[in-house]
Formats: C-alpha cells, structure tokens, sequence
C-alpha cells in the first residue's frame, strides 16, 4: 500500500508540477493586464510541437530543443501582446473572447502545419531509470518536477529582488499608481505576456516525450491550471504554484481509494470544499467591498 | 417546336436510355462501392483495408475478370471517405445508392459509422459487406442486407477467455476505454472467465488521456498476475510503455491492434517481449492460404499483411462469388440471397454467413518474442514458435 502511495505521490508531484507552469504564466499575465488568457493551453501545445519540430529538424539536443521552443513561444506572447491583448486593452470582455478565438485559431493552425495525428517524440531521459524500492521513473519523470521547482525558485527571486521583477510585482498591484512612479507599464505588459508564454512552452516541451504531442495536450493542463489558480488564490504566485501541486497530488492519491475516471471530479470537489472555506483560495487576499 | 413534339422527343430519349446504357455494357465494367476512412483519425488502418480490396480487384482484373450470367465483367472500386465520421457515411452511402447505382458496398473500419450505414443499405436492397469494424451488436439488429467477414468482439472475447482460462493467470485487471467497447469488452471477457480467476483492478480512462500512472499503481496496488489491455493501438503503445517503464513485473494481454510490425515500430521488443494478443490473421503462419497471400502483399506494398487486409481482401472475394451465384451485377436482393448461401474458402479461413449475417474465422492469439517476431499460441493445432505469428 504504501509504495502505491508513494508512487502516487510522485506522479502527482509530475502532474502537479506541469499545472504550476500553466498557472504562473496565467496569474502572472492575470497580474498586470487583468485578462485571464485562456489561450495559455494552446500555447503549450505549440510548445510541444515547437520542442519537437527543433529536436528533429534543426538541433538534435534536447535542451536546445526546449530553449528554441520557449524563446519562439516568447516572441509569439510578445505578439500576442501587442497584436491581440494591447489593442482590445480596457475592454476585457472582448479580450476574453479574443483569447477564447485564439485558441481555435491556433490550434487549428498547428492541425494545419503539422497534421491532426500525435507525434512520437523520442529522447534520452524517457529512456533512463531511477529505480526506488520496487518502483521505477523515468530520469524525465523526476527532471520535471526539479526543473519546475528550479524555475519556479528562479521566477520568485526575480519578482522579489530585481528591479523589472519589483515593477512586474508594483503593476499588478495597481497600474494607475505604477504608472504615477514612472514604471514602464507597457513594457511590463509584454514582457510579463512573453514569459508567461515562455513558461507554457517549456511545460508542453517536457511533456511532450513522456506521452505525445498532440493539438489537444493543452486542453486539460489549462483547466487545471486554472483550477490551481484558483484553489491557491488568484492573483496569487505562491497560491498557483502550491494550488498547482496540491491539485496533482489530489487527483492522484484519489486514484488509490476511488475509481480512476473520477479522478478528475475529485480534483474539483476539492477545489470547490476548499473555495467554501475560504472564498480567496489558500493564498488569495480578501479585498475591501468583496463579500 | 411545339410542346407536343418536345414531349414526344423526351419520352424518345427516355426510351433510348436504357438502350444506351446496354450499348455500354459490353466494354464489361461493375463497380463494388466502398466506404473507408482515408484521412482523420482511422486514416492508417484505412490503408490496410483499402490495401486488401485493391490488392483483390487487381488480381481480379489479371485472371480477366469475373464471368456473371455468361458475360465477362472487369472490376472497379467506388471508393468514398468517411473521415470516421457517421454522418460522413451515411452521405457517401447515400450516393452510392442513388448516383453511383452500385450492386454491393464493402468497407468501413469504426462500429460507428457501420451502424450508420447499415440501415441505408437495407433501405436500398444493396447488401454491405463489413470487413474489420467488431462491434457485437451491428449483427444483431435484424438486417437482412448486412454481412460481417470479420470476427466480432464476442468471437475475439471467446477466444481470449478460452485461452487465458488455460494460463491459470489470477488475479487480471483490466484497463479499458470509457465507452460501449471497453465496458462492455470487460463485462463479457469476466462473464466468460472461470470462478477461480480472482478480479485485479479495473479502470477506464478516456479519449485524449495518456497518462496511465494511476492505473499503473493500482495494478500494482491489486497484486494482479495478467492485466488487460481493451484499447487500440495509440493508448496501447502509451500504456505499455508506462507499465514497463514503471518496471511493474506483469503479463500484458493485448488486442489485435497490438499484434503487428506496425505496432512494433511505435514501440519496442524489448517492451513488448512477452505480451499475447488475440489476433485474427497471423501473417507468418504455415498455413499455405496465408503464406500465399502475405507474400503477394509484401510484394506489392513491400511491408507485412495486415489482417484488416486479408479480411478485405476476402470481403472483395465473397461479394464477387455471389454476384456470380446470382447471376446478377445489378440486383441487390439476388446478390443477398447468394451471400447468405456463400461458402467461401478465403485467406482467413471458411466464410460461411449465420442467419445474422455473421462469419466465424478462426481466432488466433499470439505473443511476442524477444527479438520482435511473433509466436502462434492458440488455437492449439496451429501452435508455433517465434516467427510465426
């Protein structure tokens, strides 16, 4: 029992781990433009797809591949930005609506450049072990859950010790007040959007060889980003990345005690039990004039 | 012209059609429609099976044709593309009743699209002839016009049980698809099982999922001997791969999608050393019908036959025999009469219609070996080593 357990516990910290990478680069975007992007799972998918297209065509190193992939995502969330986000700016119905076309228009666009079959993705890391006890992972399995904690580390020093980071943090606590310092709003705009989309792009690269890459693989990390986001506190970064974990771990262990297929109702009961205690999530602050 | 010579000049030409269409006959064409999938998600096993009827028409056409009622006909597919999609089938059959006036429809690949079409072809008198989709119920709707060359998932079921009741492997978990298939393959496979196998875990998971972890663990969790795979060939491959990655020491049982090269190249015989499947044609086996046609296969498409091939192959055989029993390329209701009277020795073996329009080929299960070739497990008397499945 307790090896199931653990085993559980591992791959809900995998899971896990690949929400966290959605739901920062969502809250993050949330943070200074007030929009919540619904097109972040496309562009994990196209994380994915960019990840493969580079390891087989252009470099045939794996960590190359995904630093391609998160730089190309990167400049497609600075177009996006300007091209999509910064003009409907003000009006965030039509932004919603514009971040729900995109993700028709993107991944009909990845059906179109790459063909509606999953691609198999094959490297090194999927192919090596670490056995514990009786149970065994994958290098890759492991090297995810490091790389989101290295990354989520790195993302927390700069918010809080650099001074763009500080700006990032000042902008999402009010733009108006932001601006009256002389903080680069705009700026902070883009460059927050290109690393949220930088943060979906690596999570749909390191997916991508532990199963496919497929137009839908970003369907059900949105959703639960979302969902981490939310259980954690929206707005919040700590909150998505604990809410992010927590969900994984849920829907796992879940899995041990009740039928498999209702793994995924589980992880929202949770997220519900939870939002009735506390209505601003784990880590979210109540606002003045909320209820 | 007045209207009453342009009256008298139509029904002229009225009358003169169906001279016309006689004066054609003689350059000896019929048309056996056919409705596959050949883009969308069943796009790679519609390959095989439109390798299996081409491979038929063509050889065929070289003995010269077929003779039907004294006069010699050349054979010639009608091919539409159901992308998979059952509204997608019910037009292409649509217009192949209606415009392309065919005599017999062969075809089609998903359970879906098959119960979609069959009713048309009762509607029209022309009889379909299914080649590989396995859903059980198709043949029991009560339609006279619809015939099955392949084993359905009862069949194959039966098989498998007979076999495994044999291995003694106690308990079997299973892992299955979350819809009619799957549920329903898990309940008739348990049904048919002795009392002595204990029940491991079973767990269902949906389309577009590919993480197996949880099932993985559960499967371990249960302490199961055997666990079954009710799945095709993507999540099979995705699955197996996570079991052995996981390094849970367990014997897989597999479906037919598992059993070829094909599945091979998605995977790994490391991997997949050791796993059985139940199979309906094993490409390698020594029996001289088989050996025969795998090797004009591989000879014309330069890869191993696929049973989804054969059973086409068969279908295209069957639907030519009863145009010739009947005596007749255009009467679809004497053409069914013949099929249900057909006894056919085809490449999988005797084709012989039930009352409901059901063939019983033999069912074979195969395992595979360490350097990536296949043994013949079952049935007993076709028992052989690596190589041969």
């Amino acid at each position: 029992m307790n090896e199931a357990l653990l085993e559980q516990v591992i791959n809900g910290l995998m899971m896990g781990s690949i929400y966290v990478l959605v739901a920062l680069g969502m809250v993050l975007i949330y943070g200074v433009m007030h929009v919540v992007n619904f097109a972040h799972g496309v562009l994990f998918t196209m994380g994915g797809y960019l990840g493969h297209f580079f390891y087989h065509r252009l470099v045939d190193s794996y960590v190359l591949a995904i630093l391609l992939s998160m730089l190309t995502l990167g400049l497609i969330g600075v177009l996006l930005e300007r091209g999509v986000f910064r003009p409907l700016a003000g009006n965030l119905r039509n932004q919603v609506i514009a971040s729900l076309g995109l993700i028709l228009f993107l991944e009909n666009g990845v059906v179109a450049l790459w063909g509606p079959n999953a691609l198999q993705w094959k490297v090194a890391t999927t192919e090596r072990f670490v056995e514990i006890g009786e149970l065994r992972f994958s290098q890759h399995h492991l090297g995810i859950i490091l790389i989101t904690l290295v990354l989520v580390a790195a993302l927390g020093l700069y918010l809080k010790y650099t001074r763009f980071g500080t700006a990032i943090r000042a902008t999402s606590q009010s733009q108006e007040a932001a601006i009256v310092v002389g903080i680069p709003v705009r700026r902070v705009q883009w460059t927050t959007f290109a690393i949220g989309a930088m943060l979906a792009g690596i999570g749909g690269a390191l997916v991508g060889p532990l199963f496919l890459v497929f137009p839908q693989m970003g369907d059900v990390p949105l959703i639960k980003g979302l969902a981490g986001i939310l259980l954690g506190g929206m707005g919040s970064v700590p909150g998505a990345v604990i809410g992010g974990l927590l969900l994984g771990v849920t829907e796992s262990v879940s899995t041990l005690y009740l039928p498999t297929d209702y793994r995924d109702s589980i992880a929202f009961m949770v997220m519900v039990l939870i939002l009735l205690v506390r209505p601003q999530g784990l880590f979210g602050q109540r606002m003045r004039g909320e209820d | 012209m007045t209207h009453f010579w342009k009256s008298r000049l139509l029904a002229l030409a009225a009358a003169l059609l169906p001279l016309a269409a006689s004066a054609q006959a003689p350059a000896g064409k019929v048309q056996l429609g056919v409705v596959t999938a050949l883009t969308g998600p069943l796009a790679a096993p519609g390959v095989f099976q439109m390798n299996g009827f081409k491979l038929a028409v063509e050889e065929i056409n070289a003995n010269g044709g077929i003779t039907v009622a004294g006069r010699k006909y050349q054979v010639e597919l009608k091919v539409y593309d159901t992308r998979a999609n059952p509204s997608e089938g019910a037009s292409a059959m649509q217009r192949l009743a209606t415009v392309d006036k065919v005599p017999v429809v062969l075809g089609e690949l998903s359970s879906g699209v098959a119960a979609a079409i069959a009713p048309i072809a009762q509607d029209y008198t022309m009889p379909l002839i299914l080649t590989v989709p396995t859903g059980p119920n198709l043949t029991e709707q009560g339609n006279p016009y619809l015939f099955r060359v392949n084993a359905n998932n009862l069949q194959l079921n039966q098989a498998l049980a007979e076999f495994l009741s044999k291995q003694g492997w106690s308990p079997i978990s299973f892992v299955a698809w979350n819809n009619d298939a799957g549920r329903g393959g898990v309940i008739g496979i348990k049904e048919l099982m002795p009392a002595a196998t204990k029940d491991g875990y079973v767990g269902y998971f949906n389309v577009g999922e590919v993480d197996f972890a949880s099932h993985i663990s559960n499967i371990r969790n249960s302490k199961s001997q055997a666990v079954m795979l009710f799945m095709d060939e993507e999540p099979g491959s995705l699955a197996i791969k996570q079991i052995r990655d996981a390094g849970l020491k367990v014997q897989m049982v597999g479906t037919l999608a598992m059993g070829s090269d094909r599945f091979l190249k998605r995977l790994d015989a490391q991997r997949l050393d050791g796993m059985v499947q139940y199979n309906a044609f094993p490409p390698n086996a020594d029996v001289p019908r088989i050996k025969n046609f795998s090797q004009r296969y591989k000879a014309k498409y330069g890869e191993e036959a696929h049973g989804f091939a054969a059973q086409s192959y068969d279908g295209v055989m069957v639907a030519v025999a009863a145009m010739q029993a009947a005596g007749t390329v255009s009467n679809g209701k004497a053409i069914r009469d013949a099929l249900a009277k057909v006894d056919h020795q085809g490449v999988i073996g005797r084709i012989k219609f039930d009352a409901k329009g059901q063939a019983s080929p033999a069912v074979y299960v195969t395992q595979w070996c360490a350097n990536g070739s296949r043994s013949i497990l079952y049935p007993e008397n076709l028992k052989a080593g690596c190589g041969a499945g």
